[in-house]
């Protein structure tokens, strides 16, 4: 059987064959399962958004295979990989990841929207996931009016709203006190168990890590341990 | 989904408000004052044109051949019974007149003028030319006994003369004699057609015929049913008649189809104008409200939204602009125009100069439904242009190259 998420021998090279050409991953290879709920650590540019982005399809792989629900990501056109992220995954970045322009409920049903989930459906989603986030009453405010925590927390809420199969966090907690953080991890934890969505998520805080149970490191663009 | 996109151009342009209102006001207040401009000018150059034919040619004029260069009496018209018979059976034909125009001198007790003399019959001109409407002091009538002149107000103020005095008025008759003949001044018109109003002399059709020893007329204006059938009636009678040329009002003013181009040319000079202080605008506005989001957009691309439904976003929210520019600027425009157009726009002070160039001291506006298409177009073609340069710029840029940094 095809497992979830399969990465295979995946490099990615910036600015190839140009002046400033340089490794961000090398022959990497990954095999992650339905359900799991990851972190990738490791230090300061050692490809943890790079991997991130290569798994999203926001970025193109230089070589190797990213292969997702039976599919070959990189033979995906631009189109069908926008679908893709709409349909079956949820980003959360590392902050500002809110429309300034949208009330929280807004935001949060904003992927809902783009596919097609009725006012109603929206709604009942909306309800539920801001009960599990903690952020019912901060549903009708601007994201200027809201805490760092509380923003990450809606950019969450929006993320597993639509009920993708995968979620891609790149350091979601960078931005946020410790409490925060460990509040917003908490959270993502027992969606992940809750719902059962895959969660990958990157970090360098190891209290944070702590709560994966899975946790894959990477130095220089190699990956170095992968724990369970 | 398109409420979201509605919002988020609604609240786009609400979050710069002054920005936005400053747009729209630029907008609407060109496009007003544009408006109008065109509304008055195409009114003005309609009045001249309508000044023209009405109290002088008709659409169409008949002449013996030569008679236009050389305004010789002995040009007359032979066939004026002939033509008059015909010109009843025609079915195309509205009205007619027929009358001796011709150049002579009068005086006053003090001055004397060049004059041209116009025999006409006001029975006819009433219904063909209405030419009463255009009296302003005294009678439309040549007295009892045919004696009475009506003369152009420009003419009656250098001659200082008023209604109830003589004047005597002197030509050359069909045999090249001089010949002259006392007449009471009966009533003073103005026409607003210089020619008149300077040194036009009406007098009876049938006393002008006697005092120049003439058996015809040198003139016969026509006004027709259907003016785009003009040529046929020309080629019609030129191959009853001898010796006859045709003048439509066209070929008789070009001046006046010169305006009528400059007028073209103006439009499309003021909604260039617009067009381009609606480009501007919206482009200031556009560019920094797209620049200030740019990482929104990316996100929005991240998390799978196509680039159509951001081009949306975009596109409402300069439309929104743009309209309510459109809106504000063509209820004014609009609104000015329908009063100018009902109670005409007084230019008295500057009648004078006016009616040197054959224009009316109150200007009646043309109000045209083009006015608001070609606006429309221009400020939705601005709009959609200014958008050309940033929706670009966001295209080309990856989200995570944005998201990243
Ligand atoms: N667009 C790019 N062009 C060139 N090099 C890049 C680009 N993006 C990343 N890199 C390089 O690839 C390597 C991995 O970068 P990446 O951003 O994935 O690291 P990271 O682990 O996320 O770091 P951080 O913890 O600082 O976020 C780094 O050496 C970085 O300089
Ligand atoms: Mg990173």
């Amino acid at each position: 059987m095809d497992s979830f998420l399969r990465v295979q021998s995946v490099s990615k090279i910036f600015n190839r064959g140009e002046a400033g050409e340089s490794f961000g991953l090398k022959d990497i290879n990954l095999q992650i399962n339905k359900g799991e709920f990851i972190v990738i650590s490791g230090p300061s540019g050692s490809g943890k958004t790079t991997l991130l982005n290569l798994i999203g399809g926001l970025d193109s792989i230089s070589s190797g295979k990213i292969i997702f629900n039976g599919i070959d990501i990189s033979s995906l056109n631009e189109t069908e990989l926008s679908d893709l992220r709409r349909d079956k995954i949820g980003f959360v970045f590392q902050a500002y990841n809110l429309i300034s322009l949208f009330s929280a409920r807004e935001n949060i049903e904003y992927v809902m929207k783009l596919r097609g989930f009725s006012q109603n459906e929206c709604d009942m989603r909306v309800d539920e996931v801001a009960r599990k986030l903690g952020i019912v009453k901060l549903l009708d405010k601007l994201p200027a009016n809201l805490s760092g925590g509380e923003q990450q927390r809606v950019a969450v809420a929006r993320a597993v709203a639509s009920k993708p199969e995968l979620i891609l966090a790149d350091e979601p907690t960078a931005n946020l006190d410790s409490r925060s953080a460990l509040e917003l991890m908490d959270m993502m934890e027992r969606l992940n168990r809750e719902e059962g969505i895959t969660v990958i998520f990157s970090s360098h805080d190891p209290m944070v890590i702590d709560k994966a149970k899975r946790s894959i490191i990477l130095k220089d663009g190699h990956s170095l341990i992968d724990s369970f | 989904m398109f409420k979201l996109i509605l919002k988020s151009s609604l609240s786009s342009l609400s979050i710069r408000k002054g920005r936005t209102a400053l747009v729209i006001v630029m907008i609407a207040i060109s496009l007003w004052g544009l408006m109008v401009m065109q509304g008055v000018y195409e009114g003005m150059v309609e009045q001249m044109i309508s000044n023209a034919i009405r109290s002088d040619s008709g659409e169409l004029s008949i002449f013996k051949s030569r008679f236009r260069e050389e305004k010789s009496i002995e040009l007359y018209i032979h066939t004026e019974k002939a033509i008059e018979e015909y010109l009843e059976r025609v079915e195309n034909i509205r009205s007619y007149s027929k009358k001796i125009s011709i150049m002579g001198v009068v005086s006053s007790a003090r001055y004397s003028r060049n004059i041209y003399i116009h025999g006409v019959n006001l029975q006819q001109e009433s219904e063909h030319s209405q030419l009463q409407n255009y009296l302003i002091d005294g009678d439309f009538s040549f007295g009892q006994r045919e004696r009475g002149a009506i003369l152009g107000y420009n003419l009656a103020k250098k001659l200082k003369i008023e209604v109830g005095k003589k004047v005597v008025v002197s030509t050359q008759d069909s045999y090249g004699d001089i010949t002259s003949i006392k007449l009471k001044v009966m009533g003073i018109l103005k026409t607003n057609n210089m020619t008149f109003d300077d040194s036009g002399i009406f007098m009876s059709l049938e006393k002008a015929k006697k005092f120049l020893s003439l058996n015809g007329v040198t003139q016969f204006s026509i006004n027709l049913e259907d003016f785009s059938r003009v040529d046929e009636l020309k080629k019609d009678v030129k191959s009853k008649f001898q010796n006859l040329e045709l003048y439509d009002w066209r070929e008789l003013y070009p001046a006046l189809i010169q305006s009528r181009e400059m007028m073209v040319i103006f439009n499309y000079i003021s909604y260039l104008i617009v067009f381009i202080i609606a480009s501007i605008g919206v482009f200031g506005v556009m560019l920094v409200s797209i620049m200030e989001r740019l990482r929104e957009f990316a996100i929005l691309r991240a998390i799978g939204t196509k680039f159509s439904y951001i081009f949306y976003m975009i596109f409402f929210e300069s439309l929104l602009m743009g309209l309510s520019g459109f809106i504000v600027g063509s209820v004014l425009g609009g609104g000015t125009l329908y009063y100018f157009s009902i109670y005409g726009l007084d230019l008295t002070q500057f009648s004078d100069a006016l009616s040197e160039f054959g224009m009316d001291a109150i200007t009646f506006a043309t109000i045209k439904v083009e006015y608001f298409i070609t606006a429309f177009i221009s400020v939705f073609s601005a709009t959609l242009l200014s958008l050309v340069g940033p929706l670009r710029f966001l295209r080309k840029r990856t989200p995570i190259e944005v998201i990243n940094g």
